[in-house]
């Protein structure tokens, strides 16, 4: 290892910035993992062929108020599987299979999102056919919603969604990507059928308008870029079957018809086998970075310049080779031709205030030019906005067809856990068992009205000079979504200041709090701290 | 950890090379490559190094490891070191252009090797595509002059497959105007897999009750998705197939009679060919000046000057070439061949 770090050196020496100079340790904490799928109760295989070779999600959500996280998985061609959350407070990982209402074929990405804001969790389900939204009841059972809603699943073959709650809306604005024409299999290059963009009429959805053009999106995300208050629709794309695509970002504002950013506006043409994205701010100046899956090389856009009256252009540089974050081929074993990734996920697996980066890896099926054995990535950062690889050290390395992932922390015990979804073979569960980790809190914003989880908002927590801001989303990743607590590293920090910035530009006041709890933060209230039952 | 050891094994070699770069007389010639670890690509090297030291030039490398970032950078450090001209293999095609536009801003040549460029500057060295397909289709017809043709092309995401496929067309074309040749099925192979090849084939068997008497497939993986669609009815050896790359299993199959031809690209005419025209080039000769130049319109519409080097059709006469070139052993070529019937096999 000491070899490899020496020829690392010229790469970080491309760093613009060193960005965490209040880090307290140089050395990276490799957090421990153990494997916990056979005694989890966790056993939904994402099945299926061709129609399935993409997508495979999972959503973690909270659906009987107990404050641990429950999740659906995706079952392609079988049914989806739901798992109510029997875990204890620093347990091992435990979930009971019981019938929700969720059980649907051909399921392919799960989305949790609280469409008619009553505070408890409904899901969308991604699925080749017709997509279906579920009205969440209480403890954890569903019924469908598309009548009663005005929710035209329409009959294609979904594998994106982005969620927003736009300006003066009751209701929230969904964006779907849709691949290729899954009628075309013999032929199914040009095929891509349009994305569609569902929003608000009154409590109802409007009938959906399509996005054109389309180019085959397997991610897509509503973010605020440019901090501007408005999220704009990013929308990564499969070069794999378009014809003169590429990646994409749509300007989407309020009464007005989407419009793309174009390359006037700056916007780079980009080709890539977009399959996932994951933002972060990772260099501290307020605007997200975005890391783009692919295969091969996978991206890491950050703004090419923020100009001093803070009025980003769209353009984007690629910072991952200079980052160490290009995780291009496997990092175990002989094989060395490229990988494929999917979902991908910035967390602070290890408490030290630098956020990591997970992403899931896995062949298309058998595609010979590209990796078969590809195992997952764990990057950790380092203090000097470097990363490093640590998914084999770490445990959590499978070389299983990895899809769509999810980070949360299952047992409440401040640290992170992980689920990833395989085509073909069971998801995996892996409960991190650190115990050198640093310390953290995590929070749960939550206001009245509409958007009662606050999606479109930012958390942002202060340790000394510097701000960790993230942003709530609904969207990006590979297929899959989440609805909970933010986490937050604090490293050596006993206490931390955090406050919400709510959807509509408010900031709320900044909340002083010791480390190591969970914190309700009720718009206009104090942080409350929340205690599990058990 | 084996391979990050070698990376850095790659890396000292390449500090290596620049030092002696700096006192050699001749040109420099950076070669950049997508992935150095794949076996096939230590052929081609040996050849190129060979032809670059015999024009009194320095070879200096450097591998991408897939990454086309990397690759970037790579063009970058070997124009640094003095480069006079630059061989790239790329790893992607539409992400290398940057490193051609550093090049050419430079005033140093680059010729793509193997992989198209899609630049007017950069140079483009490969084997003939459609001669290979002009080459499975003759044999094909040289043993089956008419009746029932399957067409088994290769990925549709891949330019080649379609030259492949015109070529193979031109030969066959007057045969199937005058009606005696006749296509009874054709599909693009999703990935070159050869399961994808063998559905394929068993789907145009199950449309013409079998009734297909020869099948042109683009490469020796998608070949041998079809001869085990024909095994299982009780065709192969009777219904002729093609194929490319040299596959040693191809190769046996040849041998055994299953499959007709494999078209071979030998990797060291190839290496040879850059090592010899990007020294030219260093050396201050113009494009146009190349041995067998040739004007070649791009799919992205590009005009690139470009040698296409010819290929050969390995059948079961001429299967001592390929033992010969040490491409492969007569034993692999061999096995299971019932003595007596092929020369090479005894």
């Amino acid at each position: 290892m000491t070899l490899l770090r020496q020829t690392l050196l010229p790469a970080l020496a491309l760093l613009a910035t060193t960005t965490a100079a209040n880090a307290q340790d140089m050395a990276v904490a490799i957090p421990e993992f153990i494997e916990e799928t056979a005694t989890s109760g966790i056993s939904t295989v994402y099945e299926g062929e061709w129609e399935f070779m993409v997508g495979g999600g999972v959503a973690v959500f909270d659906c009987d108020s107990d404050g641990y996280a429950d999740m659906l998985l995706s079952g392609g061609s079988s049914p989806a599987g739901f798992y109510r959350n029997a875990s204890e407070r620093g347990g091992a990982l435990r979930f009971e299979k019981q019938q929700s209402g969720l059980e649907l074929d051909n399921v392919a990405g799960t989305y949790p999102l609280d469409i008619d804001s009553d505070g408890t969790a409904d899901l969308v389900l991604l699925r080749v056919g017709e997509n279906v939204v579920m009205r969440g009841l209480g403890e954890c059972r569903f019924e469908r919603a598309n009548e009663a809603w005005g929710f035209d699943g329409g009959d294609a073959w979904s594998t994106a969604l982005a969620a927003t709650f736009e300006d003066g809306a009751s209701w929230p604005t969904i964006a779907v990507g849709n691949y290729i024409d899954r009628r075309e299999e013999g032929f199914p290059w040009g095929s891509c059928t349009d994305n569609w963009l569902h929003r608000s009429a009154g409590s109802t959805f409007a009938p959906p308008v399509a996005l054109t053009p389309s180019y085959c999106a397997l991610s897509m995300l509503f973010t605020d870029w440019n901090r501007s208050g408005t999220p704009s629709l990013r929308v990564s794309n499969d070069r794999e079957y378009y014809k003169g695509g590429g990646e994409q970002m749509w300007r989407v504002e309020a009464g007005r018809e989407p419009s793309l950013y174009s390359k006037e506006d700056g916007w780079r043409h980009l080709r890539i086998w977009g399959m996932g994205i994951a933002g972060y701010d990772l260099n501290f100046d307020g605007y997200q970075e975005y890391f783009l899956t692919s295969m091969a090389d996978n991206k890491l856009q950050s703004l090419a310049e923020v100009p001093a009256d803070g009025v980003p252009r769209p353009a984007y540089a690629d910072v991952a080779y200079a980052r160490g974050v290009t995780a291009h081929r496997p990092y175990i074993g002989d094989n060395v031709k490229p990988s494929t990734a999917w979902h991908a996920q910035f967390e602070d697996i290890n408490n030290d205030g630098l956020a990591d980066l997970f992403v899931a890896k896995g062949n298309v099926a058998e595609m010979p030019d590209f990796a078969i054995e590809d195992p997952n990535n764990l990057l950790l950062q380092r203090a000097d906005g470097s990363f490093e690889e640590v998914g084999h050290e770490a445990g959590v390395g499978s070389t299983a067809i990895g899809r769509g992932a999810a980070i949360a922390d299952f047992n409440l015990d401040g640290l992170l856990d992980l689920v990833v979804v395989n085509r073909w073979r069971p998801a995996q569960l892996w409960r991190n068992v650190s115990t050198d980790a640093a310390n953290w809190i995590a929070v749960r914003p939550g206001q009245t009205g509409i958007n009662r989880d606050a999606i479109g908002g930012w958390v942002e927590v202060r340790r000394g000079e510097q701000i960790m801001r993230r942003e709530i989303t609904v969207g990006g990743g590979h297929a899959s979504g989440q609805l909970g607590w933010l986490h937050f590293g604090l490293g050596s920090s006993e206490a931390a200041e955090f406050r919400v910035v709510w959807p509509d530009g408010e900031a709320g006041d900044w909340q002083s709090v010791p480390a190591n709890a969970f914190y309700a933060m009720e718009r206009g209230k104090q942080a409350r701290e929340w205690r599990p039952e058990r | 950890m084996t391979k990050f050891t070698t990376a850095i094994l790659a890396g000292v070699a390449m500090s290596f090379a620049l030092s002696t770069a700096a006192v050699a007389d001749g040109k420099v010639i950076g070669v950049s490559w997508s992935n150095f670890q794949e076996e096939r690509w230590k052929t081609d090297e040996a050849a190129m190094k060979a032809a670059i030291e015999a024009a009194g030039n320095t070879y200096i490398s450097a591998d991408a490891q897939s990454s086309a970032s990397k690759q970037l950078t790579d063009v970058e450090s070997l124009i640094a070191q003095g480069a006079n001209a630059l061989v790239i293999l790329s790893q992607d095609a539409s992400a290398v252009g940057p490193a051609v536009e550093r090049a050419v801003n430079e005033g140093i040549p680059v010729v793509g090797y193997d992989r198209l460029i899609e630049s007017e500057d950069a140079f483009y060295l490969t084997f003939d595509n459609k001669e290979v397909g002009r080459m499975q289709a003759r044999a094909v017809f040289e043993v089956q002059p008419e009746g029932n043709y399957a067409f088994i092309k290769g990925s549709s995401a891949d330019p080649n497959a379609d030259f492949l496929f015109s070529g193979q067309m031109e030969v066959l074309k007057e045969a199937m105007d005058a009606g005696k040749i006749k296509n009874v099925g054709e599909a693009y192979t999703d990935g070159w897999l050869p399961a994808n090849a063998q559905k394929n084939m068993e789907q145009i068997l199950t449309t013409n009750n079998n009734d297909v008497d020869a099948v042109v497939a683009s490469n020796d993986g998608t070949a041998g998705g079809v001869v085990a669609a024909l095994e299982a009815q009780g065709l192969a050896g009777s219904v002729p197939v093609s194929g490319q790359d040299g596959d040693h299993a191809a190769l046996n199959r040849v041998a055994l009679g299953t499959q007709t031809v494999s078209v071979w690209k030998d990797a060291r005419e190839l290496g040879k060919a850059a090592g010899e025209i990007a020294s030219a080039l260093a050396d201050g000769a113009s494009m146009d000046e190349i041995d067998g130049v040739v004007d070649f319109t791009t799919p992205g519409g590009n005009t690139t000057k470009s040698v296409f080097l010819a290929p050969v059709p390995i059948t079961r006469d001429n299967l001592d070439v390929v033992i010969d070139a040490g491409w492969v052993s007569k034993d692999v070529v061999c096995q299971g061949v019932p003595a007596g019937t092929v020369d090479v096999c005894g």
